[in-house]
Protein backbone atom coordinates (compact mmCIF):
# COMPACT_ATOMS: atom_id res chain seq x y z
CA UNK A 1 0.00 0.00 0.00
CA UNK A 2 1.35 3.47 -0.90
CA UNK A 3 0.77 6.51 1.31
CA UNK A 4 -1.30 8.64 -1.08
CA UNK A 5 -5.01 7.84 -0.66
CA UNK A 6 -6.04 8.22 -4.29
CA UNK A 7 -3.18 6.14 -5.65
CA UNK A 8 -3.02 3.46 -2.97
CA UNK A 9 -3.14 -0.08 -4.29
CA UNK A 10 -4.41 -3.15 -2.49
CA UNK A 11 -2.16 -6.24 -2.53
CA UNK A 12 -1.62 -7.03 -6.21
CA UNK A 13 -1.96 -10.78 -5.65
CA UNK A 14 -5.39 -10.28 -4.05
CA UNK A 15 -6.50 -8.07 -6.93
CA UNK A 16 -5.28 -10.65 -9.42
CA UNK A 17 -7.23 -13.39 -7.60
CA UNK A 18 -10.38 -11.25 -7.61
CA UNK A 19 -10.10 -10.50 -11.33
CA UNK A 20 -9.47 -14.18 -11.99
CA UNK A 21 -12.71 -15.11 -10.21
CA UNK A 22 -14.90 -12.59 -12.00
CA UNK A 23 -16.54 -13.09 -15.37
CA UNK A 24 -15.15 -10.94 -18.21
CA UNK A 25 -18.36 -8.90 -18.00
CA UNK A 26 -17.73 -7.96 -14.34
CA UNK A 27 -13.94 -7.91 -14.27
CA UNK A 28 -13.46 -4.15 -14.60
CA UNK A 29 -16.72 -2.94 -13.08
CA UNK A 30 -16.60 -5.01 -9.87
CA UNK A 31 -12.86 -4.68 -9.29
CA UNK A 32 -13.24 -0.94 -10.02
CA UNK A 33 -16.01 -0.61 -7.41
CA UNK A 34 -13.86 -2.39 -4.85
CA UNK A 35 -10.79 -0.29 -5.67
CA UNK A 36 -12.89 2.90 -5.40
CA UNK A 37 -14.17 1.86 -1.98
CA UNK A 38 -10.67 0.85 -0.88
CA UNK A 39 -9.20 4.23 -1.87
CA UNK A 40 -12.16 6.45 -0.91
CA UNK A 41 -13.20 5.10 2.45
CA UNK A 42 -11.17 2.11 3.63
CA UNK A 43 -7.62 3.50 3.42
CA UNK A 44 -8.59 6.77 5.18
CA UNK A 45 -10.38 4.94 8.00
CA UNK A 46 -8.36 1.74 8.45
CA UNK A 47 -4.89 2.87 7.34
CA UNK A 48 -2.57 -0.13 7.41
CA UNK A 49 -5.56 -2.42 8.02
CA UNK A 50 -6.97 -1.57 4.58
CA UNK A 51 -5.06 -4.37 2.88
CA UNK A 52 -6.56 -6.88 5.31
CA UNK A 53 -10.03 -5.55 4.48
CA UNK A 54 -9.39 -6.01 0.78
CA UNK A 55 -8.10 -9.56 1.23
CA UNK A 56 -11.22 -10.39 3.29
CA UNK A 57 -13.48 -9.10 0.50
CA UNK A 58 -11.66 -11.27 -2.04
CA UNK A 59 -11.98 -14.26 0.31
CA UNK A 60 -15.74 -13.58 0.50
CA UNK A 61 -15.99 -13.55 -3.29
CA UNK A 62 -14.14 -16.88 -3.38
CA UNK A 63 -16.36 -18.32 -0.64
CA UNK A 64 -19.48 -17.29 -2.60
CA UNK A 65 -18.21 -19.27 -5.57
CA UNK A 66 -17.28 -22.37 -3.56
CA UNK A 67 -19.57 -22.74 -0.55
CA UNK A 68 -22.36 -24.71 -2.25
CA UNK A 69 -19.92 -27.22 -3.70
CA UNK A 70 -18.02 -27.40 -0.41
CA UNK A 71 -21.26 -28.03 1.48
CA UNK A 72 -22.05 -30.86 -0.94
CA UNK A 73 -18.58 -32.38 -0.42
CA UNK A 74 -19.01 -32.15 3.36
CA UNK A 75 -22.48 -33.73 3.14
CA UNK A 76 -21.18 -36.63 1.02
CA UNK A 77 -18.38 -37.37 3.50
CA UNK A 78 -20.58 -37.12 6.58
CA UNK A 79 -23.20 -39.36 4.94
CA UNK A 80 -20.50 -41.93 4.20
CA UNK A 81 -19.29 -41.71 7.82
CA UNK A 82 -22.85 -42.24 9.09
CA UNK A 83 -23.33 -45.29 6.86
CA UNK A 84 -19.99 -46.75 7.95
CA UNK A 85 -20.64 -46.18 11.63
CA UNK A 86 -24.37 -47.04 11.81
CA UNK A 87 -24.68 -49.62 9.04
CA UNK A 88 -21.16 -51.10 8.76
CA UNK A 89 -20.05 -53.38 5.95
CA UNK A 90 -16.93 -55.54 5.69
CA UNK A 91 -14.17 -53.87 3.70
CA UNK A 92 -11.51 -56.09 2.07
CA UNK A 93 -8.09 -54.60 1.42
CA UNK A 94 -7.53 -54.15 -2.31
CA UNK A 95 -11.20 -54.50 -3.20
CA UNK A 96 -13.24 -51.37 -3.90
CA UNK A 97 -16.58 -51.67 -2.13
CA UNK A 98 -19.57 -50.16 -4.00
CA UNK A 99 -20.06 -47.76 -1.10
CA UNK A 100 -16.51 -46.41 -1.55
CA UNK A 101 -16.94 -46.24 -5.31
CA UNK A 102 -20.18 -44.28 -5.07
CA UNK A 103 -18.64 -41.80 -2.63
CA UNK A 104 -15.54 -41.34 -4.78
CA UNK A 105 -17.55 -40.76 -7.95
CA UNK A 106 -19.88 -38.36 -6.16
CA UNK A 107 -16.90 -36.35 -4.85
CA UNK A 108 -15.18 -36.26 -8.23
CA UNK A 109 -18.42 -35.21 -9.94
CA UNK A 110 -18.88 -32.41 -7.40
CA UNK A 111 -15.38 -31.04 -7.92
CA UNK A 112 -15.63 -31.36 -11.69
CA UNK A 113 -19.03 -29.62 -11.80
CA UNK A 114 -18.00 -26.82 -9.45
CA UNK A 115 -14.78 -26.09 -11.30
CA UNK A 116 -16.35 -26.60 -14.72
CA UNK A 117 -19.10 -24.12 -13.93
CA UNK A 118 -16.57 -21.58 -12.63
CA UNK A 119 -14.36 -21.96 -15.73
CA UNK A 120 -17.42 -21.56 -17.93
CA UNK A 121 -18.58 -18.44 -16.08
CA UNK A 122 -15.20 -16.74 -15.73
CA UNK A 123 -13.52 -18.02 -18.88
CA UNK A 124 -10.49 -18.78 -16.73
CA UNK A 125 -8.92 -22.16 -16.00
CA UNK A 126 -7.01 -20.71 -13.03
CA UNK A 127 -10.22 -19.65 -11.32
CA UNK A 128 -11.53 -23.23 -11.70
CA UNK A 129 -8.52 -24.50 -9.75
CA UNK A 130 -9.01 -21.79 -7.14
CA UNK A 131 -12.64 -22.82 -6.63
CA UNK A 132 -11.60 -26.50 -6.48
CA UNK A 133 -9.08 -25.67 -3.74
CA UNK A 134 -11.62 -23.60 -1.77
CA UNK A 135 -14.22 -26.36 -2.19
CA UNK A 136 -11.76 -28.94 -0.85
CA UNK A 137 -10.79 -26.82 2.16
CA UNK A 138 -14.36 -25.86 3.05
CA UNK A 139 -15.73 -29.34 2.38
CA UNK A 140 -12.93 -30.91 4.44
CA UNK A 141 -13.59 -28.56 7.36
CA UNK A 142 -17.32 -29.35 7.22
CA UNK A 143 -16.58 -33.06 7.07
CA UNK A 144 -14.36 -32.90 10.14
CA UNK A 145 -16.94 -30.83 12.03
CA UNK A 146 -19.71 -33.24 11.01
CA UNK A 147 -17.66 -36.27 12.04
CA UNK A 148 -16.92 -34.78 15.46
CA UNK A 149 -20.63 -33.98 15.91
CA UNK A 150 -21.65 -37.53 14.94
CA UNK A 151 -19.01 -38.91 17.26
CA UNK A 152 -20.39 -36.84 20.11
CA UNK A 153 -23.83 -38.36 19.51
CA UNK A 154 -22.85 -41.97 18.72
CA UNK A 155 -19.75 -43.21 20.55
CA UNK A 156 -20.78 -46.59 21.95
CA UNK A 157 -18.29 -49.50 21.60
CA UNK A 158 -20.15 -51.03 18.61
CA UNK A 159 -20.01 -47.76 16.68
CA UNK A 160 -16.32 -47.24 17.51
CA UNK A 161 -15.59 -50.80 16.33
CA UNK A 162 -17.46 -50.11 13.10
CA UNK A 163 -15.45 -46.92 12.54
CA UNK A 164 -12.19 -48.78 13.19
CA UNK A 165 -13.21 -51.38 10.61
CA UNK A 166 -13.84 -48.73 7.95
CA UNK A 167 -10.43 -47.07 8.09
CA UNK A 168 -10.33 -45.62 11.57
CA UNK A 169 -11.17 -42.35 13.18
CA UNK A 170 -8.00 -40.60 11.99
CA UNK A 171 -8.96 -41.27 8.38
CA UNK A 172 -12.43 -39.80 8.91
CA UNK A 173 -11.20 -36.81 10.90
CA UNK A 174 -8.24 -35.63 8.83
CA UNK A 175 -7.07 -38.32 6.41
CA UNK A 176 -9.91 -37.96 3.90
CA UNK A 177 -10.29 -34.16 4.37
CA UNK A 178 -6.58 -33.72 3.54
CA UNK A 179 -6.87 -36.08 0.59
CA UNK A 180 -9.59 -33.82 -0.79
CA UNK A 181 -7.01 -31.23 -1.86
CA UNK A 182 -5.22 -33.36 -4.50
CA UNK A 183 -8.48 -35.09 -5.52
CA UNK A 184 -10.18 -31.71 -5.85
CA UNK A 185 -7.34 -30.16 -7.84
CA UNK A 186 -7.08 -33.10 -10.26
CA UNK A 187 -10.82 -33.53 -10.91
CA UNK A 188 -11.29 -29.76 -10.72
CA UNK A 189 -8.66 -29.39 -13.46
CA UNK A 190 -10.58 -31.86 -15.63
CA UNK A 191 -13.82 -29.94 -14.98
CA UNK A 192 -12.02 -26.65 -15.63
CA UNK A 193 -10.78 -27.85 -19.02
CA UNK A 194 -14.31 -28.97 -19.93
CA UNK A 195 -15.74 -25.62 -18.80
CA UNK A 196 -13.17 -23.70 -20.81
CA UNK A 197 -13.88 -25.81 -23.88
CA UNK A 198 -17.63 -25.17 -23.63
CA UNK A 199 -16.88 -21.48 -23.12
CA UNK A 200 -14.48 -21.38 -26.07
CA UNK A 201 -16.90 -23.16 -28.40
CA UNK A 202 -19.20 -20.23 -27.85
CA UNK A 203 -22.03 -21.35 -25.62
CA UNK A 204 -21.39 -18.46 -23.30
CA UNK A 205 -21.80 -15.31 -25.37
CA UNK A 206 -24.59 -13.93 -23.19
CA UNK A 207 -22.37 -13.12 -20.21
CA UNK A 208 -20.05 -10.93 -22.29
CA UNK A 209 -20.81 -7.29 -22.87
CA UNK A 210 -22.38 -6.60 -26.23
CA UNK B 1 -47.94 -10.92 -9.53
CA UNK B 2 -44.29 -10.01 -10.04
CA UNK B 3 -41.34 -11.66 -8.31
CA UNK B 4 -41.45 -11.92 -4.53
CA UNK B 5 -38.58 -9.79 -3.25
CA UNK B 6 -36.49 -10.29 -0.14
CA UNK B 7 -35.67 -7.34 2.14
CA UNK B 8 -32.15 -7.00 0.77
CA UNK B 9 -33.39 -7.10 -2.82
CA UNK B 10 -35.87 -4.35 -1.99
CA UNK B 11 -33.10 -2.28 -0.41
CA UNK B 12 -30.97 -2.63 -3.56
CA UNK B 13 -33.85 -1.82 -5.94
CA UNK B 14 -34.88 1.22 -3.88
CA UNK B 15 -31.25 2.40 -3.82
CA UNK B 16 -31.22 2.21 -7.63
CA UNK B 17 -34.49 4.17 -7.68
CA UNK B 18 -33.16 6.87 -5.35
CA UNK B 19 -29.81 7.27 -7.09
CA UNK B 20 -31.40 7.59 -10.53
CA UNK B 21 -28.63 8.31 -13.06
CA UNK B 22 -25.87 7.80 -10.46
CA UNK B 23 -26.81 4.21 -9.63
CA UNK B 24 -23.58 2.24 -10.01
CA UNK B 25 -22.15 -0.50 -7.77
CA UNK B 26 -20.23 1.56 -5.21
CA UNK B 27 -22.95 4.24 -4.88
CA UNK B 28 -25.63 1.56 -4.47
CA UNK B 29 -23.53 -0.12 -1.78
CA UNK B 30 -23.22 3.16 0.15
CA UNK B 31 -26.94 3.86 -0.14
CA UNK B 32 -27.87 0.32 1.01
CA UNK B 33 -25.45 0.55 3.97
CA UNK B 34 -26.92 3.90 4.99
CA UNK B 35 -30.53 2.72 4.73
CA UNK B 36 -29.99 -0.63 6.47
CA UNK B 37 -27.65 1.02 8.99
CA UNK B 38 -25.17 -1.84 8.90
CA UNK B 39 -22.01 -2.91 7.15
CA UNK B 40 -22.74 -4.67 3.87
CA UNK B 41 -20.23 -6.72 1.88
CA UNK B 42 -19.65 -5.39 -1.64
CA UNK B 43 -19.94 -8.96 -2.92
CA UNK B 44 -23.48 -9.24 -1.53
CA UNK B 45 -24.58 -6.13 -3.45
CA UNK B 46 -22.87 -7.23 -6.67
CA UNK B 47 -24.44 -10.70 -6.45
CA UNK B 48 -27.88 -9.18 -5.81
CA UNK B 49 -27.55 -6.72 -8.71
CA UNK B 50 -26.54 -9.61 -10.96
CA UNK B 51 -29.54 -11.68 -9.81
CA UNK B 52 -32.00 -8.79 -10.23
CA UNK B 53 -30.67 -8.14 -13.71
CA UNK B 54 -31.12 -11.82 -14.60
CA UNK B 55 -34.71 -11.58 -13.33
CA UNK B 56 -35.16 -8.62 -15.72
CA UNK B 57 -36.00 -6.24 -12.86
CA UNK B 58 -32.95 -4.10 -13.68
CA UNK B 59 -30.99 -3.25 -16.78
CA UNK B 60 -27.42 -1.97 -16.94
CA UNK B 61 -25.07 -0.04 -19.18
CA UNK B 62 -21.39 0.76 -18.97
CA UNK B 63 -20.21 4.27 -18.09
CA UNK B 64 -16.78 5.82 -17.98
CA UNK B 65 -13.99 5.20 -15.48
CA UNK B 66 -12.45 7.66 -13.04
CA UNK B 67 -8.87 8.05 -11.74
CA UNK B 68 -9.82 6.72 -8.29
CA UNK B 69 -10.92 3.49 -10.02
CA UNK B 70 -7.73 3.41 -12.09
CA UNK B 71 -9.88 4.15 -15.13
CA UNK B 72 -12.03 1.05 -14.76
CA UNK B 73 -15.54 1.51 -16.09
CA UNK B 74 -18.66 1.78 -13.95
CA UNK B 75 -21.79 -0.26 -14.53
CA UNK B 76 -24.91 1.89 -14.15
CA UNK B 77 -28.24 0.28 -13.30
CA UNK B 78 -31.79 1.33 -14.14
CA UNK B 79 -35.07 0.03 -12.79
CA UNK B 80 -37.24 -1.75 -15.39
CA UNK B 81 -41.08 -1.78 -15.32
CA UNK B 82 -41.00 -5.33 -13.87
CA UNK B 83 -38.79 -4.00 -11.05
CA UNK B 84 -41.29 -1.22 -10.28
CA UNK B 85 -44.11 -3.78 -10.23
CA UNK B 86 -42.11 -6.06 -7.91
CA UNK B 87 -41.46 -3.16 -5.50
CA UNK B 88 -45.12 -2.14 -5.55
CA UNK B 89 -46.16 -5.73 -4.82
CA UNK B 90 -43.64 -6.01 -1.98
CA UNK B 91 -44.88 -2.77 -0.40
CA UNK B 92 -48.53 -3.79 -0.83
CA UNK B 93 -47.83 -7.14 0.84
CA UNK B 94 -46.21 -5.44 3.85
CA UNK B 95 -49.03 -2.89 4.12
CA UNK B 96 -51.54 -5.74 3.95
CA UNK B 97 -49.80 -7.66 6.73
CA UNK B 98 -49.70 -4.58 8.97
CA UNK B 99 -53.15 -3.22 8.21
CA UNK B 100 -55.21 -2.63 11.35
CA UNK B 101 -52.14 -2.50 13.62
CA UNK B 102 -50.55 0.61 15.06
CA UNK B 103 -46.82 0.95 14.60
CA UNK B 104 -44.63 0.87 16.64
CA UNK B 105 -46.15 -1.97 18.64
CA UNK B 106 -46.36 -1.02 22.28
CA UNK B 107 -47.94 -3.96 24.05
CA UNK B 108 -47.39 -7.66 23.55
CA UNK B 109 -49.82 -9.94 25.32
CA UNK B 110 -48.62 -13.52 25.67
CA UNK B 111 -51.18 -16.22 24.92
CA UNK B 112 -51.33 -19.67 26.49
Amino acid sequence: MTTSRSTAWPPRWAESLLRLLLSPRDRDTVSGDLLEQYRDSIVPTLGDGADGWYVRQVARYLFRKAWRWGALVGAILVTRYLFDSLAPVHYTRGVVHPRSAIMSYALMATFACGSGWQAYRSGSFGSALLVALATALFGGALSTAGTVTCLAVWHDPDTLRAIAGSGGLSEALWGVPLLLVPIGLITGAAGGIAGRLVDAIGFNGSRREA
Amino acid sequence: MADVLGTFEQAVLIAVLRLQADAYGRAILKEVQARLDRDVAPGAVHATLDRLEQKALLSSRLGSGTPVRAGRVRRYYRLLPAGVRALNDARAAVDNIWSGLQWPLVKVRSIG
